[in-house]
């Protein structure tokens, strides 16, 4: 029998990557019993965390790379600890000690993100270029909102929809607002939990600069991922503004009776919270709000909706990385909603867009179900 | 010339702080001898003229400690001691006496090991700050 | 003023102190300093010869302060304020210096100990100076007790006491006494009926002749101290004729009017006249004015129960007119014991309680096994079947950061019972999901065992959801119990047909309101906080407010009773020593200085100063029995009229500028 040796050093690297909660853990499994890899495969939250403890963690198992950051067991751990920091340290600890693998899709979109500053490695110049036709102006002082699209929306030519619906919501209201273009990169949250420290840093670092010497307060974002990040994690490095996800600033307009709608859509609509919008910053209302006042549109829920939604399996830099057909959380979302009887799945999320997007296409429903942003639906409607 | 050897007057209530003063003594935990503690039966009975007392006999800095929240004898003297810290820590300034003489503790009774470091640490502190500035007679206060 | 003369002693403590500090000198070197007429030092003050020394200078020399130079005065200050009251000095006189725990035990250097050891001489010296003879005091302790809850906690301190022959007056807000004990079935780990060992204490209660039992009340307000305090009950109206109701029942049983039974969990219901439970104490009804139709309709419709009464008990007279009664007691000491609420488990989503009619709390499966429960002691579904299965889920709402923090302590055991009633009673398989097993206390790990041997299962691992969408043909129609077996570390569902939730143990929902009645503190967890959690568990920083039970936390009966028996032990020695000696280093006022404005009074908690009006002035007036001599109110005063006996300013003053003056 193979004795093990528990290995000081290893749990030490860990923790000074920032994975120092993980000694408060006392191996209850809520956290394997809530993590919805379990759904399609063995993942055991707890063995992990349990081995990191001990520093009998395996560097080089493709464990390592699997968290999506969702938070549903951070959610539900009794004793506090922040599972995805401490994943996010084993990460950090393989990528900058070089003492695993890291996967080959990870390392090129990593490659692309700190070259390009974005991870399709589209050339940086070409960052407005989703916006050219729509006339719109380039954010200088004085401007009062920073529309910052992410950078799916940004390039990606079937995500474009998306940040194109929400400039042409915001024109057609008259808000006063523009956009960087080619001076704003990745915001660095995935690249991030991802393991890539130094990256995010510089990304980060150079948004920081564009946004306060174009004098930018408000922004106003597609992505929850770049939401959360600006909101949490930029104001410790000196990034001091004010962040709106779209879905927000769209509930906000509502109420001011700013946005009105004139056409109707006659459909069933699910929508699916994504995880850096809910769980992560407790933004489950607005998004709602925003699709009941369109008129015709029938709001269902997914038998788990709020606290409890499932991930896309997007998050934590898995967008990147290959998930074999029969593990796909987005697969399983999507027949959710095809068993509710659904006509559109509404994301708010670009992450989302893409992983339900390709579900639907993979299985072969594109037929019955579309998917489609909260903001196209706004647009519609309008 | 010697090494300049702050004298530090410590207030610690009865029955938290004096008391790991004790423990530090029964567990011979060894810190520097610069410290002289009057005893109070609450860190809340703690007058700023008795700190303003140590500073004019020569004191270099003062200690003021007593219980956590929750185990104050009297329910919250430390509540009560905290606002008039606040008060003491604006009147020093005005004296021209630098904040870092003044130190503020709750330290329980199984604290040994902490009273001895606070002790320490204020040592330290005040040879980098030197000897107080601060000789005003109270009379002049009142 | 006499002349002061000082005598000063400088023990060796052996080699403790002697070792590292140069006594001799520091005995020498304090003879010089003023007012001191003898100077000693010696092996061990505190042995009789040492105290003898204390007591013969007093005579010889005339002392009239003393000071002692040794050990930590929490250590011996007692001893040598003792000695100078035998040698014929006020004990206030004495000033003690800690040259051993605060000096030669924590510093190397003797030369530099000698030097502190005599700073710390001269500044009791300079303070003794100061010093004046205080007056102990003392007052008397009315023997009446007052306990507050009658669950078992109360039950046992009202009838220990009052077996003593003292007077006890027992407050319970419920119908009837009894608590939470009357609620369960069968208790652990002896598995003896709880009906069976707690109803005769329950009627002891009812007819002893020290105890006055009042139910169906509630105390409104407490002033006063230990010793004397004074109490309010609101008595509320049972809408019924106390003194003619015989307990028949006839008047329930004709009742058209039901709600859900607090009593039965929920799982049956009761009428707007009732009796919780068969066998309450007192055997009377009770009328809940929210729901009987008569006092809704103000007398026009119903009446039924009146038109059945044999006994004349009800009328129009008592539904429609009585009102709650206000009582006035006097007691010398309090006895805390409202127990525990039980966590509500519809707050963790993902257990879904309230959501599933076969998700049950404990207390709900207790009345379900019991034989005059609201199944008649069956374990059944809500549709009537009996499970094949049922998993039973621990730690609900405990050892759990999102809810709390802390072990309930019983679940385990509770749990446990469960598993054993369920296999006495069904044929299910049983499931237990726990994080650790705690099985401390007596026979409780034999428990553990013997369920193992039952065949209950046990799986190691915090359930992470019941549900009811199924996988697998087999999981149809049930409830699926998700969770990681780490023992295994696989993930696994458990199909199950009742899923039972140990629900946490927490503290009352009122728990403020009583703590602030009677000036109780609460911990983080929002239990009473007791005066030592080791060696004053039942006090509590209030003298002579004692707590007792689960409502200092959670445990079970076993510790309860021992609690409730050592507050009642506290209560009786109070009693029986008849009276309380006050603290005497407590507040006083100058009123020549004080301006009467009020900071005092404002700052202290234990509300001791008061305002008023002295021929015409109004100036602030301390209530000895309340101070505690925590020195707050003197800080506030600004014209220095407070003061604190042995705390006056020119004594610590003197103390301050002597630690220091001479470097
Ligand atoms: C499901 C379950 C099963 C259990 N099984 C066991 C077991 O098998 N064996 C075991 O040893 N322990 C068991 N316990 C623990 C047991 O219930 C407690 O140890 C015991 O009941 C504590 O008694 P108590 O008197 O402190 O509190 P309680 O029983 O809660 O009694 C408090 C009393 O005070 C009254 N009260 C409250 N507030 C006021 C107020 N403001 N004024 C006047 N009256 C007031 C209440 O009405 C109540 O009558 C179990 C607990 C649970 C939840
Ligand atoms: S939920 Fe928290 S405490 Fe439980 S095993 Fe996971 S990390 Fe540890
Ligand atoms: S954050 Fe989500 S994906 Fe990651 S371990 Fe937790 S539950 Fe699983
Ligand atoms: S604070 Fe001082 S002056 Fe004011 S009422 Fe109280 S004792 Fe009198
Ligand atoms: S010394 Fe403390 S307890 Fe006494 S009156 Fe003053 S504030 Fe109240």
């Amino acid at each position: 029998m193979e004795v093990l040796s528990p290995y000081k050093e290893a749990t030490e690297v860990i923790i000074e990557a920032g994975g120092e909660p993980l000694r408060l853990c006392y191996q209850c499994g809520i956290c394997t019993g809530t993590c919805p890899w379990n759904l399609v495969r063995g993942f055991i939250v707890r063995r992990i965390i349990h081995e990191a403890q001990l520093g009998a963690t395996d560097f080089g198992n493709e464990e390592v790379w699997l968290c999506a950051t969702c938070r549903a067991c951070v959610q539900r751990c009794p004793r506090g600890v922040e599972i995805i920091d401490v994943m996010r340290a084993m990460r950090r600890a393989v990528v900058s000690l070089g003492i695993g693998i890291v996967p080959d899709a990870l390392r090129i979109s990593a490659k692309n993100i700190a070259g390009a500053g974005n991870p399709l490695g589209e050339a940086p110049e070409k960052r407005g270029d989703w916006a050219k036709d729509l006339g719109l102006k380039k954010f200088s002082p004085g401007t009062e909102i920073l529309y910052f699209p992410c950078c799916v929306p940004a390039y990606d030519p079937d995500v474009k929809v998306v940040s194109r619906a929400t400039a042409t919501i915001l024109s057609e209201l008259g808000v006063d607002f523009g956009i960087l273009g080619s001076e704003e990169r990745c915001c660095g949250e995935a690249i991030r939990k991802a393991g890539y420290e130094d990256t995010f840093h510089s990304l980060a670092q150079s948004n920081i600069n564009a946004f306060s010497s174009n004098d930018v307060k408000t922004v106003v974002v597609s992505s929850p991922h770049c939401y959360h990040t600006f909101k949490n994690e930029y104001p410790e490095l000196g990034g001091e503004f004010q962040v709106i996800h779209i879905t927000q600033y769209l509930a906000q307009l509502i109420d001011q009776g700013r946005l009105k709608f004139s056409k109707e859509i006659n459909k069933r609509v699910i929508y699916s919270d994504p995880c850096y919008l809910g769980r992560h910053n407790g933004i489950y209302d607005e998004p709602r709000r925003v699709l009941q006042s369109i008129s015709g549109l029938e709001l269902i829920e997914f038998p788990d909706p709020r606290e409890d939604s499932l991930c896309c399996g997007g998050g934590g830099g898995r967008i990147w990385m290959e998930t074999v057909k029969g593990e796909r959380f987005s697969d399983i979302r999507v027949e959710q909603a095809l068993e509710k009887g659904a006509d559109i799945i509404a994301v708010a999320c670009p992450y989302c867009f893409l992983n339900y997007r390709d579900s639907v296409l993979t299985m072969d429903k594109a037929e019955v179900i579309e998917v489609k942003d909260v903001s196209e639906l706004v647009a519609e409607a309008m | 010339m010697a090494e300049f050897e702050p004298q530090i007057i410590a207030f610690t209530c009865n029955w938290c702080t004096y008391a790991a003063a004790d423990l530090a003594g029964t567990s011979r935990i060894h810190y520097p001898a610069n410290v002289r503690i009057v005893r109070v039966m609450c860190s809340g009975m703690v007058n700023p003229m008795y700190v303003f007392k140590a500073f004019e006999s020569g004191a270099d800095g003062v200690i003021v400690a007593g219980c956590n929240y929750t185990d104050c004898h009297y329910i919250d003297g430390p509540v009560k001691c905290d606002a008039m810290f606040a008060r003491l820590k604006k009147m020093v300034h005005v004296l021209g006496l630098e904040e870092e003489r003044l130190r503020r503790e709750m330290i329980s009774t199984s604290e040994g090991v902490i009273f001895a470091r606070v002790v320490e640490e204020m040592v330290e502190q005040l040879k980098k700050l030197g000897p107080s500035p601060f000789k005003i007679k109270m009379e002049t206060l009142a | 003023m006499e002349e002061v003369k000082i005598g000063v002693y400088v023990c060796h403590c052996g080699l403790n102190i002697a070792g590292t500090v140069d006594v001799e000198e520091v005995a020498k070197y304090a003879a010089t300093l003023p007012s001191v007429v003898v100077s000693r030092d010696y092996r061990y003050m505190c042995s009789d010869p040492g105290q003898d020394l204390i007591k013969n200078d007093i005579k010889e020399y005339v002392l009239n302060r003393v000071v002692v130079a040794s050990c930590s005065p929490r250590m011996h200050e007692p001893t040598f304020r003792n000695a100078c009251q035998e040698g014929g000095l006020n004990p206030y006189l004495y000033e003690h210096a800690n040259i051993r725990e605060h000096c030669s035990w924590v510093h190397d250097d003797k030369k530099i100990n000698t030097e502190k050891t005599k700073d710390l001489v001269r500044a009791a010296v300079k303070r003794v100076y100061h010093h004046e003879p205080l007056e102990v005091k003392e007052a008397p302790v009315n023997p009446n007790v007052l306990v507050v809850g009658g669950g078992i906690a109360g039950i046992q301190a009202a009838l220990d006491i009052a077996n003593g022959e003292k007077r006890v007056y027992l407050v319970e807000r419920e119908p009837s006494i009894g608590g939470h004990m009357i609620q369960l079935d069968r208790t652990f780990p002896t598995l003896d009926c709880s009906e069976c060992i707690l109803t005769p204490k329950m009627a002891d209660v009812g007819h002893h002749p020290f105890i006055e039992l009042l139910a169906y009340s509630e105390v409104e307000e407490v002033s006063g101290s230990i010793g004397q305090f004074k109490v309010k009950v609101r008595k509320k109206a049972r809408h019924i004729d106390e003194s003619k109701c015989v307990g028949c029942g006839i008047c329930e049983e004709k009742c058209p009017w039901k709600v859900p039974s607090a009593f039965e969990m929920g799982l049956a219901m009761r009428k707007a006249i009732y009796i919780p439970f068969a066998q309450a104490i007192p055997n009377l009804v009770t009328v809940d004015p929210d729901l009987c139709v008569y006092i809704q309709s103000n007398g026009k419709k119903c009446g039924a129960c009146i038109k059945f009464c044999e006994a004349k008990a009800i009328t129009p007279e008592t539904l429609l007119n009585q009102t709650d009664q206000i009582i006035e007691l006097e007691v010398g000491s309090i006895i805390v014991a409202t127990g525990y609420d039980q966590f509500d488990p519809s707050v963790i989503p993902q257990y879904g309680y309230g959501k599933y009619d076969n998700v049950l709390t404990g207390l709900q499966f207790e009345r379900m096994t019991c034989a005059a429960g609201p199944t008649g002691g069956k374990v059944l579904l809500k549709d009537g079947r009996e499970p094949e299965s049922v998993a039973i889920i621990h730690c609900v709402g405990s050892r759990d950061q999102n809810y709390h923090e802390y072990c309930s302590r019983v679940c385990c055991m509770y749990g446990l019972k469960y598993a054993h009633l369920i296999k006495e009673f069904t044929k299910a398989d049983v499931y237990e999901f726990y994080i650790d097993m705690r099985c401390f206390g007596e026979g409780y790990e034999e428990f553990y065992k013997r369920l193992s041997e039952e065949g209950a299962n046990f799986i190691r691992g915090k359930v992470a959801k019941v549900t009811d969408q199924a996988v697998t043909e087999e999981e149809k129609g049930k409830l699926i119990v998700v969770a990681e077996d780490t023992l295994l570390g696989r993930l696994i569902r458990v199909p199950a047909d009742m899923v039972i939730l140990c629900a946490a143990l927490e503290a009352r929902a009122d728990a403020d309101k009583v703590a602030s009645l009677f000036t109780l503190n609460r911990r983080a967890d929002g239990f009473f906080l007791e005066r030592h959690v080791k060696l004053d568990p039942v006090a509590t920083p209030t003298d002579g407010v004692f707590i007792a039970g689960c409502c200092e936390g959670p445990r079970d009966i076993p510790d309860t009773v021992a609690q409730a028996s050592a507050a009642a032990a506290k209560a009786l020695s109070l009693i029986s020593k008849g009276k309380i000696t006050l603290e005497s280093a407590i507040a006083s006022v100058d009123e020549t200085r004080c301006i009467g404005c009020g900071r005092c009074e404002e700052i202290c908690t234990f509300h001791a100063p008061k305002v008023i009006s002295k021929n015409g002035v109004m100036v602030s007036e301390v209530n000895e029995t309340l101070c505690k001599g925590c020195g707050a109110c003197a800080v506030v005063c600004s014209t220095g009229a407070m003061l604190i006996r042995h705390y006056k300013p020119e004594q610590i003053l003197s103390q301050v500028a002597a630690l220091t003056e001479v470097l």
